[in-house]
């Protein structure tokens, strides 16, 4: 940051002064992500999680004396993939470096990563608010560099002081770390950005971003410029771990930050009176608590990797992995907003479900020729299931093709709404197709003149409500369409409607 | 019949006509290893395992299964490189117990040339030595002369084979390790290019300058073992892809019209005069066989040792980090928590060589340090190799001695390493640029010890290396004088 | 950067490095640090041309890259049977304290 700081001290009662208004949130991320291929960044062996602990580790991954790394193709075009879909400059000449400390879970006592040369330089990604808590903004991408992950140590928990065990199944695999700027201004705008990242990846296919398996980790750096006094100051930056979930970050976040508040006021400490300090968000009490710091953990000894060669990146190479990105999720929302009429916040639902759910949504709508139905009937019929079952759209048991089919009939007048979802839920229940529901269910078309007949009597037999309508109450007709159902459910409401005002000369 | 004398070349031949049987040759070689290396100490460790392969190479051979170059050659490999279920010690307490699981490339290569492992050579701790003084398993004696050091890091290595214990053997060289020991034992030492050879599977010091290479009696049989142990191999990202001629087809092309280029800087203050003498006498020899001989410069050799010793022991201070009591290692039993295992292990594990240049490399790369020492080192670096290439733009090969002294005494520089450091003066500059250099016995001082003849070549010119020495061995018996003789 | 090293660095360095560095050892070491760095400290005097790019690896080819197949692990049993401590399914190791 080229902006300058002053760290005067301020007494307790300008320090009391001090409003809401006058403090700006500044958020940076971290972002670990692990990339989808089959065996490890340098070695051969899987990295399939959830294997028996030590079963999936060579002489390379474990460290062996006399061992060496080789790079994984794939890692290296799922960097540059993502690079692009992050707006990233890729780099064209990419070297590694390794990063030296101790730990039991690091077995070569150094990390292979990337220091100066990383794969991906700058980039940005947009955000926007769906519901209009912020201001769309522009998050710079500061870099994103590919490195290998540690292993798994666990603890003896129970303070007896018991041996911690190890399992390198983990140690190896391919991670991307990608940095932001410290660019966000709230809490929101970091979910907001961790949410479309995690959507950027998972539509890309480089990463699956599964948070339970720690597939996706990210760590925040906080701290709060203050206004006061006509001067401007900054609070100690706090770097926050164990952010596991996007819900917990935002939380950990705008803890941190309010706890900061409270402590400058109390303290008057500015970042020129402290270092960086490490704390661990603990989603059980939902506080931030100061983490042990690694002993000299700050002096990495960061040198080129001699085991390893550097890597070029040809032009060509970075243009057809281009090729393979395919829409991002902006520019589906922009199609789904200009070219399908969806709103904003409904194309931002019907996005945010994933690649799958927009390719089921444009099949039922170019089938249907009616993209605002399919957007109502996708956006809440299928996505409530979704939601209820926890299932992904594959295991919707309706196919894109007999929702067309469904909604073409609804939008000919052929079904209407409420028995159109009649059918769907006898579709889902007995896994059967359109026309066989409606079979089920006995619904057949009426022809006018049974619909005119119907009408009459309709008209015969509720004299009082037809005055009704003839003094000018248009809404009455309503109660006439709920008799109408049930001397014939499988007549059309509207059509109905129609032939009853018709009748009467309404 | 006394087969300890006969070169690998004949000892192949005599196997390959059927004269002589895997098992016979190996049981000889074992049998002479068993008497005579208890005061040598040449070896960490013999391989029971050898007789039982000398015997299927035979069993393969007499019904008629094709078998590979070397079939039935025995083999001294240094300890710093893995064997699969056989003990793997780089000569350190830390590794004491250590069975690689997988064989070093070079060694798979060697094995299915049909060669017999028939034992691992002592060495100093991590290659970090010049003496074989600094090994775990004790000192290893120069067999010219039990008072002196065969030199190091692969002195187990040259002293097997200059006592006849081993027709050749591998070594490894980071800033001499190779050349210094064969010119203090009296045998040829190649080091290769620079990823001629893989070095996936040894142990490594420094990983920009490690290379592993042959040392036998003769530049015929380092090229015998060069053809099998060269080549790309993909478990080395640092292993090269340049094409492997056949090393002893060139031996006997001529010498005429070949430039060799004389470097001054080696022939200046430090150098024992009676090495200077044999070192010219030999620029006699090959004039005589038609070589032109220029005076060159290397003009950043003054600084080579000092660039050595910020760039080996900054990547060995990382190297040696998976050295921590967790996976494979010495452990010390009295750690109470994780600090502990790691500060007792290592300090009870390493040796006091190994662990000063630990600290210095953990030194040089600090926060505040590395520009001033890592990156200024990796600058004189691409000096010294600018030196190289303007020198190979005029001349072929460039000569010199191999050291500035003969085999010191054991004990004589323990306690003055920047001494000890100073006997690869001649030799680091070519780990450091990358290219392959040979030592050749050129004589013998008054003293009765060996000296040793250094030439280098360009990247990949191992062939000139060879031929230049076999045409020179063919002139002289240098090469063929035997201790104790 | 020719000045000899103190004890207080030599203490620092032997902890950065997990080296456990007796009291009655620091002096020594630091002496023999201290001659080797006075050695190494003549590089100061070696003039560079501005343009000079460090020399880090002696092999200065490009892209070394396998494809992203798997090959067989090393079977469990094995691969602890060099551990110091190890329960058949973890590596084991003290308590961090």
């Amino acid at each position: 940051m080229s902006e300058t700081f002053t760290s005067p001290q301020f007494d307790q009662a300008t320090r009391d002064a001090v409003s809401n208004d006058d403090v700006t949130v500044i958020i940076g991320l971290e972002v670990h992500v692990q990339l989808d291929t089959e065996s490890k960044l340098f070695c051969g062996c899987s990295t399939e999680f959830g294997a028996p602990p030590n079963t999936q580790t060579c002489a390379v991954c474990t460290g062996m004396p006399g061992s060496l790394p080789v790079i994984n193709e794939r890692a290296l075009q799922l960097s540059i993939k993502t690079g692009l879909a992050l707006n990233c400059e890729i780099a064209r000449y990419t070297k590694w470096d390794r990063k030296n400390y101790f730990y039991p879970d690091l077995p070569k006592g150094y990390q292979i990563s990337q220091f100066d040369k990383p794969i991906c330089g700058q980039g940005y990604l947009d955000i926007t608010a769906p519901k209009g808590e912020f201001e769309p903004r522009r998050v710079e991408l500061e870099r994103a560099h590919l490195e290998e992950d540690a292993g798994k140590s666990m603890h003896d928990e129970s303070q007896r002081g018991g041996n911690s065990k190890i399992d390198l199944n983990r140690t190896g695999t391919p991670l991307l770390e990608i940095v932001t700027k410290p660019d966000m201004r709230s809490p929101a705008e970091a979910r907001a950005f961790l949410t479309e990242l995690k959507l950027i990846l998972t539509y890309i296919g480089v990463s699956d971003c599964n948070m339970q398996h720690g597939n996706l980790r990210c760590d925040g750096n906080v701290n709060l410029h203050i206004k006061v006094g006509g001067e401007k100051i900054a609070t100690p930056i706090v770097e926050i771990k164990n952010m596991n979930s996007f819900r917990a970050a935002e939380r950990a976040l705008g803890y941190e930050a309010g706890r900061q508040l409270k402590l400058w006021k109390q303290n008057g400490k500015t970042i020129a009176d402290a270092p960086k300090q490490t704390r661990g968000w603990n989603d059980a009490d939902q506080v931030t608590t100061p983490q042990r710091e690694k002993e000299e953990s700050a002096d990495y000894r960061y040198f080129p990797d001699p085991d390893l060669i550097a890597v070029t990146i040809e032009e060509s190479e970075i243009e057809s992995i281009k090729k393979e990105i395919g829409r991002l999720p902006a520019q589906w929302r922009e199609l789904l907003i200009k070219e399908h009429g969806l709103k904003p916040y409904d194309a931002g639902v019907m996005v945010g479900q994933g690649a799958e759910v927009v390719e089921y949504f444009l099949v039922v709508a170019q089938g249907c020729g009616n993209s605002k139905m399919a957007s109502n009937w996708v956006g809440q019929e299928v996505l409530r299931f979704l939601n209820e079952s926890g299932e992904a759209i594959d295991a919707y048991p309706v196919s894109a093709d007999q929702m067309t089919e469904l909604l073409t009939k609804v939008n000919a007048g052929e079904l209407d709404q409420t028995r159109a979802k009649e059918v769907l839920q006898e579709m889902i229940d007995s896994k059967i197709e359109v026309q066989a529901a409606m079979d089920k269910l006995g619904i057949k078309a009426v022809d006018n003149s049974e619909i005119e007949s119907l009408c009459r009597q309709l008209i015969d037999e509720n004299p009082d409500v037809i005055q009704q309508i003839k003094d000018g109450n248009g809404k009455a007709v309503g109660a006439l369409i709920g008799k109408s159902r049930k001397l014939n459910p499988n007549a059309n409401p509207g059509l109905v409607k129609d032939t009853i005002l018709k009748m009467i000369g309404a | 019949m006394d087969l300890s004398t006969l070169s690998a070349a004949e000892l192949v031949k005599r196997l390959s006509s059927g004269e002589l049987t895997a098992e016979s040759c190996t049981e000889s070689f074992l049998e002479r290893i068993k008497d005579r290396d208890s005061s040598l100490n040449s070896f960490v460790s013999t391989a029971e395992s050898a007789i039982s392969a000398a015997q299927a190479i035979d069993e393969r051979r007499s019904t008629g299964q094709a078998v590979g170059a070397l079939a039935g050659l025995p083999v001294a490999v240094k300890d710093g490189i893995c064997t699969a279920g056989i003990a793997t010690t780089a000569g350190s307490r830390m590794l004491e117990k250590f069975v690689p699981a997988f064989d070093a490339t070079m060694v798979k290569q060697l094995l299915s040339a049909d060669a017999v492992v028939i034992g691992k050579t002592n060495m100093d701790e991590f290659a970090m030595g010049s003496s074989t003084e600094n090994s775990f398993f004790g000192v290893t004696k120069n067999p010219w002369s039990d008072q002196h050091v065969p030199g190091g890091s692969s002195g187990g290595s040259a002293a097997c084979v200059a006592a006849d214990l081993a027709p050749v053997s591998i070594g490894s060289d980071t800033g001499g390790s190779i050349r210094q020991p064969a010119a203090f034992c009296g045998i040829t030492g190649l080091k290769p290019t620079y990823g001629r050879v893989s070095r996936f599977g040894l142990i490594a010091f420094a990983s920009s300058l490690d290379q592993i290479g042959p040392m036998a009696r003769s530049a015929e049989d380092c090229g015998l073992v060069m053809n099998v142990i060269s080549g790309h191999d993909s478990n080395d990202s640092t292993s090269a892809k340049n094409d492997v001629p056949d090393f002893t087809q060139t031996l006997n092309d001529s010498l005429k019209g070949l430039r060799i280029g004389i470097c001054k800087e080696h022939f200046g203050e430090g150098l024992d005069s009676e090495i200077e003498s044999a070192v010219n006498e030999s620029v006699k020899v090959l004039e005589s066989l038609g070589a032109e001989t220029v005076e060159i410069s290397l003009p950043h050799t003054p600084y080579a040792v000092a660039t050595y010793y910020v760039i080996a022991p900054c990547e060995a201070s990382s190297n040696l980090a998976r050295f921590d009591g967790v996976r494979y290692t010495h452990r010390a039993a009295t750690a109470k928590d994780l600090t502990e295992m790691y500060c007792q292990s290592r300090a009870e594990g390493f040796g006091e060589e190994v662990k000063k240049r630990i600290m210095l490399g953990t030194y040089a790369l600090s926060s505040g340090y590395y520009d001033a020492y890592y990156l200024k080192a990796s600058k004189v670096r691409r000096m010294i190799k600018h030196d190289y290439d303007s020198a190979f733009e005029k001349v072929d090969l460039i000569l010199g001695p191999t050291t500035p002294t003969t085999a010191f005494k054991i004990g004589e520089h323990t306690q003055n390493a920047l001494a000890m450091y100073l006997a690869d003066i001649y030799t680091v500059s070519a780990n450091l640029a990358g290219v392959p250099a040979i030592s050749i016995p050129c004589g013998l001082t008054s003293a009765g010890m060996p000296v040793g003849l250094q030439l280098q070549a360009r990247s990949f010119d191992e062939a000139s290396l060879l031929r230049v020495a076999h045409q020179f061995q063919l002139q002289t018996d240098w090469h063929t004088r035997r201790p104790n003789a | 950067m020719s000045e000899p090293i103190d004890r207080k660095t030599v203490e620092s360095v032997a902890r950065l490095a997990r080296i456990d560095l007796p009291e009655d050892q620091i002096d020594d070491t630091a002496s023999k640090l201290g001659d080797v760095l006075t050695y190494i400290g003549q590089l100061e005097q070696v003039e560079l041309p501005d343009d000079v790019e460090p020399f880090f690896g002696a092999i200065e080819s490009v892209n070394a890259i396998r494809p992203d197949q798997l090959t067989d692990s090393v079977d469990r049993e094995q691969i602890l049977s060099n551990a110091p401590d190890a329960d058949g399914e973890f590596y084991q190791v003290p308590p961090v304290l």
